[in-house]
């Protein structure tokens, strides 16, 4: 169910969404094992979504939302990384290590990182695979 | 008289009173009793057992106190609201009385989670302001507080604390009168460093002719180490070493100068208290040093003490 | 309001390891307003528990409920036929809520999800604090309407102790204020100062839990 490969990246679609936009557009799409999740706004994020896609098969949820002061919803972005924390919380207890969920922010005009840092996220997965 | 006992006759005399705190061990280890029993002999009038205090379950202070009787010592029973009902208070009492116990201080009690056992249960069934008041009734009008009559008398000192160095600074001499109404006959302070504040609250007392109405006993405690200062600092509620006196106990160095130093600066606080106006007494808590009590007394001029 | 948290996950887990067939019961009315046993908590514990038994007990059968309010059975009623289908049902209503469960259906396996803490307000978003312990006997209107049983954590009535150090508990000054303090300034306030003069007598705790588990009965409510 959990731990495989696939990464669920659940993003705010003013920032994220404009990068993944991006990406596709230059022919970089991203890479099979990842999964891109929109949503309108990182107010709108909450455990359940993170939790959701565990359950689904995700081995690791990248959650990314806008940068704070730059969020529509003027606390989205807060609150996003609130609930990260808190799904995070809850999957320690659940047994299942923390590091696999991780929060970031980012802005509409990132599409250079966020190919690097779903590999730096991939990274403690694929030296556990190596083991 | 209220008690009979020495500690009344002294202050009752007008002379200079001087009580000593002491820790009893935390088992039953009457030797350990003994030895600061025999510390404690002839350099003060009277002896306080705390009662599991700072809610470390120590040798209790009605066993303490009995033995101190025995003994031809004046014991000063100490009680906390935290560990006993209305019902086991009484109990206490009547026990304490019949085997020579003559007063009683009469604690609220720190809260069990400062101790070694924070997952009890506590009780604070009364608070010490209404433990002063059962006690005098008791005493004066042979009654328990549920309404019966005590088979046999009660002659008890009734004591209370007073903290005049804790929130809110305003009704602490409230506070103190509303003791003094619900019918304390002596009170032992906290320790006392900020003696301006302290002074402040004796102005107070005074002009409140609180001073003529119950005994008090200034608190004193002395300082091992500029390390046992900062301690104090951040651990103990309702007290606070004032930074001058922080550093002159790191400026006495370490190990015996640092005590020279404290029992020197407890003599000067002492001295200095003692010429406030409603000050009848000193109460001197040398926590597990009750060596001290000696030096301190010798130093403080109040030895040898008087026999009455 | 009842004021509840969620229990850690493991040890909700640890009475699920043999389960087949999960309800998992919530209540939107207190336990829903302390974001603890709402409709919204159902879900995420549903899915929680899925992965917290993914290994020990990944065949279990998770059915989400929510209901208005856990402790009438007027409300619990249509459940029945689900409870009886199911092996366990997790309530994540308060204590009342979980025995009110209990005592309607007593075939039924009924745990615990929340720890119920106390009566108590909202203070801000994400904060609660305790307010009323009922002590069966209200004397809110000798202390300027701050409780002293239950903010202070002696329950003196005759405070402040000698752990009052700035409007705060020795006790915890991060989260408890002095209750005495509290009271001292709001019946300054009020020109009420006077009624700490007098000494408040010893309480009556037969009134309170003390006295036993207690019973309203309203002789002309009852038919």
């Amino acid at each position: 169910m959990t731990e495989g490969n696939k990464i669920v990246l659940l993003g705010c679609a003013h920032s994220a969404g404009e990068v993944v936009a991006d990406l596709a557009a230059r022919g970089l799409a991203l890479p099979a094992h990842v999964e891109w999740v929109s949503v309108p706004c990182g107010s709108t994020i909450d455990e359940l979504l993170m939790l959701r896609a565990f359950e689904s098969g995700a081995g690791q949820v990248m959650v990314l939302a806008c940068y704070n002061g730059a969020c529509r919803s003027v606390d989205g972005s807060l609150w996003a990384e609130k609930r990260a924390r808190a799904a995070r919380a809850l999957l320690e207890e659940a047994g299942i290590a923390g590091w696999r969920l991780q929060f970031c922010n980012i802005a509409p005009n990132m599409a250079a990182d966020l190919p690097q840092w779903i590999e730096e996220f991939r990274e403690p997965v694929v030296a556990e695979e190596s083991k | 008289m209220k008690s009979g006992g020495k500690l009344e006759r002294i202050l009752e005399s007008g002379v200079f009173a001087v009580t000593a705190e002491l820790g009893p061990p935390k088992g039953p280890n009457l030797e350990v009793v003994q030895t600061k029993m025999g510390l404690l002999t002839g350099v003060c009038d009277a002896i306080n057992i705390t009662d599991n205090q700072t809610a470390i379950v120590r040798l209790s202070s009605v066993a303490a106190c009995a033995l101190l009787a025995q003994k031809g010592l004046e014991p000063v029973m100490q009680m906390t609201c935290r560990d006993r009902n209305r019902l086991a208070i009484q109990a206490d009492l009547f026990g304490a009385v019949a085997l020579g116990v003559r007063n009683l201080l009469c604690l609220t009690g720190d809260h069990q989670c400062f101790g070694n056992h924070p997952t009890a249960k506590n009780v604070y069934d009364m608070d010490s302001i209404q433990l002063i008041q059962m006690v005098k009734r008791m005493r004066d009008e042979s009654l328990t507080q549920g309404g019966d009559p005590v088979d046999g008398p009660m002659p008890l000192f009734i004591g209370g604390a007073a903290n005049p160095f804790g929130d809110p600074f305003e009704f602490r001499v409230i506070r103190l009168a509303k003791k003094v109404a619900a019918g304390v006959d002596f009170i032992q302070t906290q320790c006392i460093f900020d003696l301006p504040r302290f002074k402040e609250f004796m102005v107070r007392v005074v002009d409140r002719g609180l001073h003529e109405k119950v005994h008090i006993l200034a608190g004193v405690m002395p300082l091992k180490s500029a390390g046992a200062a900062r301690y104090i600092n951040n651990n103990v509620a309702g007290i606070k070493v004032p930074d001058e006196i922080v550093k002159r106990m790191e400026g006495a160095g370490r190990g015996k100068k640092a005590q020279a130093e404290g029992l020197k600066l407890c003599a000067e606080i002492i001295q200095e208290v003692r010429q406030m106006p409603g000050v009848h007494g000193v109460h001197i808590m040398a926590v597990e040093w009750e060596e001290a009590i000696a030096q301190i007394t010798e130093q403080a001029g109040l030895l040898p003490r008087p026999t009455i | 309001m009842i004021v509840a948290k969620r229990k850690p996950l493991p040890e909700i887990a640890a009475n699920l390891q043999s389960t087949r067939k999960l309800l998992i019961v919530g209540c939107n009315t207190c336990v829903a307003i302390c974001l603890a046993g709402g409709e919204k908590e159902v879900a995420v514990m549903g899915s929680a528990l899925h992965l917290a038994l993914r290994n020990t007990n990944p065949a279990i059968v998770i059915t989400q409920r929510s209901i208005e309010r856990q402790c009438e059975e007027e409300f619990n009623a249509p459940l029945a036929e689900e409870i009886a289908a199911h092996d366990v049902v997790l309530s994540m209503a308060c204590g009342v809520g979980v025995q009110t469960l209990a005592e309607q259906f007593p075939s039924a396996i009924v745990y615990p999800a929340l720890n119920t803490a106390f009566m108590g307000r909202p203070e801000e978003r994400g904060i609660w604090s305790e307010r009323c312990a009922g002590c069966g006997n209200c004397v809110l209107d000798k202390f300027g309407g701050v409780c002293p049983i239950a903010r202070c954590s002696k329950n003196l009535l005759n405070g402040p102790c000698g752990g009052s150090e700035q409007g705060k508990c020795e006790v915890d000054p991060k989260n408890i204020d002095c209750a005495w303090q509290l009271i001292y300034d709001r019946l300054s306030r009020i020109g009420q100062l006077d009624r700490l003069l007098e000494v408040e007598p010893p309480k009556d705790w037969s009134t309170s839990r003390h006295g036993g588990p207690r019973k309203i009965v309203r002789e002309d409510m009852v038919l």
